[in-house]
């Protein structure tokens, strides 16, 4: 027993020590994760690496990417939203349908359009107000939501409807000079939006200390329920944006469109490194968050891993995102 | 049953008797030896040393900060990272956690409750050593009701053992929290700060159990700021300031007044930067203030540019009338007037518009997002003054924040880092910078200088005097009455919710202060209609 005890501390005494450069494995750790998928991938397929398929992957995230941007901003204040998979049924619906109509005026189509934003806003603002209310944790306030507004969705619509017009389907499927799809660039410019409102407003600075310490914050004078009633609202807006593209992908609204968003959107923000605590976390992390799970979700279905192994293999990618997270003490 | 009575037998017979013989009489029972402890920015014990006798009763004392808690901490095994030895019966221990503290027979009563709410009052004080049941698993309530009832028994009080914890009062709660550290069947019991919410009879209680205690050859180490406790109980007194050990004798070589001067000790004017000031007009005036159960009809006022000083026991409710003003708590009776008009003030949104600004008790609860850079949490109450429509113009911020740093003694160097890695002394001083980016004209100061270093200390003093240079007006909340005489200009005294004495810079003293703190100085109010608030734990 004595012998081999010695012979493997030795062992180990012998093998070379890798040191990562803490900072650096800090602040860009999944991003290192990231290319190293990527890297991975390439080498394994042939198919991977190339333009087309960088393309596709963006355009695969946009829909869940722009969500995630949303829930990023509610969980900086230390929230949670589970409803952002219904209410997209709900805005996939009513703008379906406004858009199915025969012989649509310009004020038809705009409404097409303009619905599930505002729709949207409508129901992250019923969030907002019971959870600025401070009697309900965010966690059961969505979770009831994310009932109802199934329950909503069902009530209203239960078929699915199909057969969406191709002027309201372009946004969702074509791209600029056949090259960029517009769904890509949408994604972009929510992205750089909310990175500006993040890092550069007063109200991104306000989300920040809310989510950082909320009796602080409303001992410096914070409208701590404004703040938290708009991070709802602003996850609406960007389910809202999502079912545009969503709907033009599809060419059709179904009652039980987004089922389990809620969870993927949530897993995206968190492999990225925001905190489920609040109050640290940015835009960039969730974007990272995001590219990791589509990248790994497409290079498996080019490698033929077949579906259930895939949800397997990102189960384990998240716990060891935040594992890693937990050693390099960014969450500590 | 039967094991139930064994067990207040072995308390009754006390803990070691036993053993007692069987060790070496001579040489002390606990010995520390230069005991060390730095905490980030502020070094909480400088080498203490102390040795204690089986039997001996040994009386703690000091001003805040002085070290007497976090030196009991260590005792318990809760401090990591001290240094200097602990010798038990002439044998190193290493206290590096609870449970070797445990072993070692050293029991830790805490000043700040550690009970479960919810748990009932039998279960908290069996808590982590439940008595098992027949069932593997399980626990067995009649033992540990029997047990528990046992324990009440030898300290002579009755609490309903089934009670959740949280219906108790506070003074329940704390004699809850003394029964806990008794069935550990400690050889070293500490008691920090174990009357301050106990009253006559059961203060007595106490007194008479420690006196059980060291009959029977228990070591108790009493800390408390109530000096006549101490010295009524204590077979010899050490006197801690600043981190070192400055005075220590045994009983008979002490008077409270030769205490207070050990424990106080140095320049007081130059320390306090004692200055005169010119009283203005009234800014603020309190009305008839009052919150059901906590405190009633408080009157006073503050003029610009005079410091005034409100004292008073944990719980007399200062920091509930100063919360009330602020716009933390809602007073239910009375008026709050600013310049002359009455404002109905519903958050510290609408205080702080109306000039009025209060750095909290609490600095890590209330006071700083430790996650954010220095300069973001001293500019975040003032933040709309630096923006040009939703954006924050970073040049002009991070100018304003360098200018009010300057004022508060902050390190610049310290502003691109966040908070939570400064001293806690650099953490109040940008505090206090925050409220004041937002040129308020009354300046409440919640227990300012508490685990502060000595040298912050003195910057907060000089600070809030020049604050009143320029007209501010200043209320100081304080436990530690050096500091109110040194730097008051007023000084208003709450007892049990209740303003009972007010002292100008001329009338007060120590003496006078403790006794009104301590409800028997010439109360104002009639407080026979005052009931004590029962009911929730904090």
């Amino acid at each position: 027993m004595k012998d081999v005890t010695a012979t493997s501390s030795a062992l180990f005494k012998s093998l070379p020590v890798f040191k990562a450069p803490t900072s650096l494995v800090r602040n860009y750790g999944m991003v290192i994760v990231l290319l190293g998928v990527i890297i991975t991938f390439s080498l394994a397929s042939p198919f991977f690496a190339t333009f087309q398929n960088a393309v596709n992957i963006l355009n695969q995230v946009a829909v869940i990417g722009i969500v995630a941007v949303g829930m990023t901003f509610v969980i900086l204040t230390s929230g949670i939203d589970l409803s952002v998979g219904s209410m997209l049924a709900v805005c996939s619906l009513v703008s379906a349908e406004f858009s199915v109509q025969t012989d649509p005026s310009l004020f038809i189509k705009i409404l097409a359009f303009a619905a599930p934003v505002v729709l949207g806003a409508i129901m992250g603002g019923v969030n907002g107000t019971l959870v600025a209310t401070g009697y309900i944790a965010p966690f059961v306030v969505t979770l009831a939501t994310l009932g109802a507004f199934r329950g909503f969705a069902v009530w209203y619509h239960a078929n699915p409807i199909y057969g969406l017009p191709s002027w309201y389907r372009a946004l969702g499927v074509e791209s600029v000079f056949g090259t960029i799809p517009y769904s890509v660039l949408m994604y972009l410019t929510v992205v750089v939006l909310a990175s500006l409102t993040l890092n550069r407003t007063k109200f991104g600075r306000r989300v920040y200390a809310v989510g950082g310490n909320e009796h602080a914050s409303r001992a410096s004078g914070i409208n701590v329920a404004r703040v938290k009633f708009a991070v709802y609202v602003i996850s609406g807006v960007c389910v809202g944006l999502a079912v545009i593209l969503q709907n033009g992908r599809v060419g059709g609204g179904q009652s039980y469109a987004g089922d389990g968003m809620e969870l993927r959107a949530i897993a995206a923000v968190i492999i990225g490194g925001v905190s489920l605590f609040g109050g640290r976390g940015s835009i960039s992390n969730a974007v990272t968050g995001t590219l990791v799970l589509g990248v790994l979700f497409n290079g498996l279905v080019l490698l033929n891993v077949p579906s259930p192994i895939q949800v397997i293999i990102i189960g384990a990618i998240l716990v060891a995102a935040v594992m890693f997270d937990g050693i390099f003490g960014r969450r500590g | 049953m039967a094991s139930a009575s064994a067990f207040s037998d072995s308390l009754n017979q006390l803990p070691v008797a036993d053993d007692v013989l069987t060790r070496p009489a001579n040489g002390p029972f606990v010995e520390a030896r230069d005991i060390r402890m730095q905490f980030p920015g502020v070094l909480a014990l400088a080498g203490v040393s102390l040795s204690l006798q089986r039997g001996d009763v040994l009386g703690l004392v000091g001003e805040n900060g002085a070290g007497k808690s976090t030196l009991a901490s260590i005792l318990a095994g809760l401090q990591r990272g001290y240094e200097g030895d602990v010798l038990i019966d002439g044998r190193r221990v290493d206290l590096t956690s609870p449970n070797r503290a445990r072993e070692a027979g050293i029991a830790l009563v805490e000043q700040e409750l550690s009970l479960v709410p919810e748990l009932s009052v039998a279960e908290n004080i069996f808590l982590g050593r439940l008595p098992r049941g027949r069932i593997p698993g399980f626990f067995s309530r009649n033992l540990l009701e029997a047990q528990a009832q046992s324990t009440l028994d030898v300290m002579d009080i009755k609490l309903p053992l089934r009670h959740p914890v949280r219906c108790l009062s506070p003074a329940q709660a704390q004699l809850v929290e003394i029964a806990k550290g008794l069935v550990q069947q400690p050889q070293l019991l500490i008691l920090d700060e174990p009357t301050s919410s106990l009253t006559g009879a059961e203060r007595d209680k106490l007194l008479t159990l420690v006196r059980k205690l060291r009959s029977s050859g228990t070591s108790v180490i009493y800390i408390s700021h109530k000096l006549d406790e101490v010295l009524e109980i204590a077979d010899s007194i050490t006197v801690l300031r600043d981190g070192l050990k400055v005075a220590a004798g045994p009983r008979k070589e002490w008077s409270e007044e030769r205490l207070i001067r050990a424990m106080v000790g140095r320049d007081l004017s130059q320390y306090y930067h004692r200055r005169s000031h010119n009283p203005g007009k009234v800014v603020l005036e309190v009305r008839e203030l009052g919150v059901p159960g906590l405190f009633t009809s408080v009157n006073f006022a503050l003029r610009q540019g005079e410091i005034v000083g409100l004292s008073g026991l944990i719980g007399a409710g200062r920091t509930e009338v100063a919360e009330a003003i602020f716009g933390l708590r809602r007073a239910t009776t009375g008026k709050i007037i600013v310049h002359g008009r009455e404002i109905n003030i519903t958050s510290p949104r609408v205080a702080l518009r109306q000039g009025i600004a209060l750095v909290p008790e609490d600095r890590r609860r209330d006071g700083i997002v430790p996650e954010l850079t220095t300069t973001r949490n001293i500019s975040l109450g003032a933040l709309s003054k630096y923006c040009i429509g939703p954006f924050v113009v970073q040049d002009e911020e991070r100018k304003a924040v360098v200018s009010i740093a300057s004022k508060v003694d902050l390190d610049a160097q310290m502003l691109p880092q966040p908070i939570r890695t400064l001293s806690g002394g650099s953490k109040q001083k940008s505090v206090i910078a925050k409220m004041l980016l937002l040129s308020p004209s009354v300046l409440i100061l919640d227990e300012p200088t508490r685990g502060i270093d000595v040298g912050a200390k003195s910057d907060v003093y000089r600070i809030i005097h020049d604050l009143t240079q320029t007209g501010m007006a200043c209320l100081l909340i304080s436990s530690e009455m050096p500091e109110l005489l040194g730097v008051c200009d007023r000084i208003l005294v709450m007892h049990l919710g209740r303003l009972v004495a007010e002292f100008d810079r001329e009338t007060a003293s120590e003496e006078s202060l403790m006794a009104a703190v301590a409800g028997s100085g010439n109360v104002l109010n009639n407080e026979a209609d005052w009931q004590r608030p029962g009911g929730t734990l904090r």
